[in-house]
């Protein structure tokens, strides 16, 4: 069965924005890449923001399908950031030897908008 | 060490003390014999004894572990009991953890191990003479051999007792060490600086990137300059964890400085064919801060035409 449409594709200044709010399981990550893969062919968006803040937990399954989703997108000329990943996803991703040297990523959405050249108005000084 | 301490680290169950058994050869037969010379022993007891403390005492070196009458008196009663242990038939965890506690005790004291020691191998003359004296000499040989294997036995217990204590000291210490180890400091708003002194190891190397991840996400930290001039060696290994350092941290979305590469370091990191290109390196710790303020979109203080 697919699952795909499990998880909203928003389109926010010309990005498509994903916010993962659940843990994914295998089917619903693989549904979810060909989700965005269609939403990037459908609306010619140049930037892909994936926003992980939600998850607690990131198997390495699900680690290279984010990864790979955002290769795919670049073939068609999108660009990904992730954004909101846990310190301790980070670690354990790198400690399992995952290849990271191709991901973007950004501390906040706000962030992870600038690195994908939207102009972000920020609240008081910086 | 406490000695309940000791008896757990060892773990002194019925099978361990089996393992041991069978690797010192202590068979029942042994025990047998043992306790057949219970009674031997038993009148033997407070010469062998006296004789011992008359070796230790007499040996100015140990004899400052016995300060007083009263604590020579306490353990002679010890010793005796402990001698009387060697007749009584049974080398089971009971025994096991009641040769732990007499070395724990002496652990505790900080009685060097070869003064313990060496106090053994005049017991076991003792033990010899006195089985020499009352056997025939094929049964005092017998005897002998047996006491020797469960004498064995029980040293080696004194030692693991010994091992266990420095090890515990070492676990403590290393403990120390890391919570002084990472700290992590906020130079400037969304900078953070590690100031890395001290040998990196796996374990410390994994120890300050989770630190340092945390501080990272806490403080919503941009740039992040590691300073590893306090770092005596910088070796494959080392430049291994600062990689996968950085890649974590890119991957919360903040860039890496690794600063205090000396001429020294930076001529192993090439001579070894560690490729650091991947990381963002400077010299002075100054010039990384300037590079991180670049990078943070602030020109840096104080830099003139």
């Amino acid at each position: 069965m697919r699952q795909t449409g499990q998880v909203p594709i928003l389109r926010v200044a010309g990005v498509l924005l994903v916010a993962i709010q659940v843990d994914l399981g295998d089917t619903v990550a693989t549904a979810l890449q060909e989700d965005v893969l269609e939403a990037i062919a459908r609306t010619g968006s140049t930037g892909l923001l994936i926003d992980v803040t939600g998850l607690e937990m990131v198997d390495s399954f699900v680690a290279r399908v984010l990864v790979d989703t955002g290769r795919m997108a670049r073939l068609m000329g999108t660009e990904t950031v992730i954004v909101g990943l846990r310190p301790e996803v980070a670690g354990t991703l790198v400690r399992m030897g995952f290849d990271v040297s191709e991901v973007q990523a950004a501390l906040d959405i706000d962030e992870g908008l600038e690195r994908l050249g939207c102009k972000v108005v920020r609240r008081g000084a910086d | 060490m406490r000695p309940e301490d000791a008896i757990d680290r060892l773990q002194l169950d019925e099978r361990e003390v089996r393992r041991r058994r069978d690797y010192f050869q202590v068979t029942d037969e042994d025990l047998a014999r043992l306790a057949s010379h219970r009674d031997l022993a038993t009148r033997h007891n407070d010469e062998v004894i006296e004789a011992l403390y008359q070796f230790i005492l007499g040996h100015p070196e140990s004899r400052a572990f016995f300060p007083d009458a009263a604590t020579v008196a306490r353990v002679k009663q010890l010793q005796r009991r402990y001698f009387l242990g060697l007749f009584q038939g049974r080398c089971d965890p009971a025994y096991a953890e009641d040769r732990v506690r007499v070395g724990a005790t002496h652990e505790t004291i900080r009685m060097p191990a070869r003064l313990y020691m060496g106090a053994y191998a005049v017991y076991l003359e003792l033990i010899r003479a006195m089985f020499e004296r009352e056997l025939e000499p094929a049964a005092a040989r017998a005897a002998y051999a047996s006491a020797q294997r469960l004498v064995a036995f029980d040293m080696a217990l004194a030692m693991d007792t010994y091992v266990a204590a420095a090890e515990d000291t070492i676990v403590r210490h290393q403990a120390a060490v890391r919570e002084l180890s990472t700290p992590v400091i906020r130079v400037f708003d969304r900078i953070l600086l590690l100031p890395l002194v001290g040998t990196i190891d796996t374990a410390r190397a994994q120890q300050v990137m989770e630190t340092l991840l945390t501080r990272v996400a806490e403080e919503q930290a941009r740039v992040v300059i590691i300073d590893i001039s306090g770092v005596p060696v910088v070796d494959t290994k080392v430049a291994e964890h600062m990689i996968m350092t950085t890649n974590a941290v890119r991957l919360l979305g903040a860039k890496t400085v690794v600063a205090g590469i000396s001429p020294v370091v930076a001529k192993t990191i090439v001579q070894l064919g560690i490729s650091l290109t991947a990381l963002e390196t400077r010299g002075r710790l100054q010039d990384a801060i300037t590079l991180a303020l670049e990078l943070t979109g602030r020109a840096p203080a104080g830099r003139q035409a």
